[in-house]
């Protein structure tokens, strides 16, 4: 039940303190209205959903400690952008980069933080920023590559 | 450690969230 990720307890507190957790069991032989509402094929699938039952984010597979609170920190920041609260989505962004540099879902967290800072600013800047940090920091990342087109805006 | 406490209601859980203002995290798992 609690093993993996979930056996470390700050992952313990951070879930209790900043969500509601909720787990929803599956069966292949007879998926449950819930996998069908979700489109669920695999587990384990992870669904972030604001207060009001919206999907904002998902990812398959179990993640490493780190990589779980950057997912979780990601999916938050989604929750902000998507709802116009931009302001919030660049601070939640910018502590998934600062507090997991590592993690897989980082590079995300880089490129909407440039797009959600040049949504609330209007400077076009902020996206060029986004695509020099992918391309010093996550070079390798498709994140990098979906920033490209931003490299031509002057700084 | 106790851990975590997981809602087995996914609407009593989005209640839960309506009320707290808190995310649901939600994970679709398979007891095998």
């Amino acid at each position: 039940m609690n093993t993996g990720p979930y056996s470390d307890e700050k992952v313990h507190r951070f879930l209790e303190e900043r969500f509601i957790p909720v787990r929803s069991e599956c069966f292949w032989d007879n998926p449950t209205p819930l996998m069908e509402k979700y489109a669920i094929k695999w587990t384990p699938t992870f669904l972030v959903h604001d207060p009001g039952g919206n999907e904002h984010h998902r990812f398959v597979g179990y993640v490493p400690v780190d990589d779980l609170f950057a997912q979780l920190g990601l999916g938050v920041g989604k929750i902000f952008y998507d709802t116009d609260r931009l302001e919030e989505a660049v601070r939640q962004f910018q502590t998934v980069i600062e507090r997991h540099p590592g993690a897989g879902a980082t590079p995300e967290a880089v490129f909407l933080r440039g797009v959600a800072e040049y949504k609330h600013t209007n400077d076009a800047k902020a996206l060029r920023r986004a695509y020099d940090a992918l391309t010093a920091h996550y070079p390798q990342s498709e994140w990098a590559r979906r920033a490209a087109p931003y490299s031509a805006i002057p700084l | 450690m106790a851990g975590i406490v997981w809602e087995r209601d996914f609407d009593v859980a989005l209640e839960k969230g309506k009320k707290t203002g808190k995310p649901v995290f939600q994970d679709f798992w398979f007891d095998d």
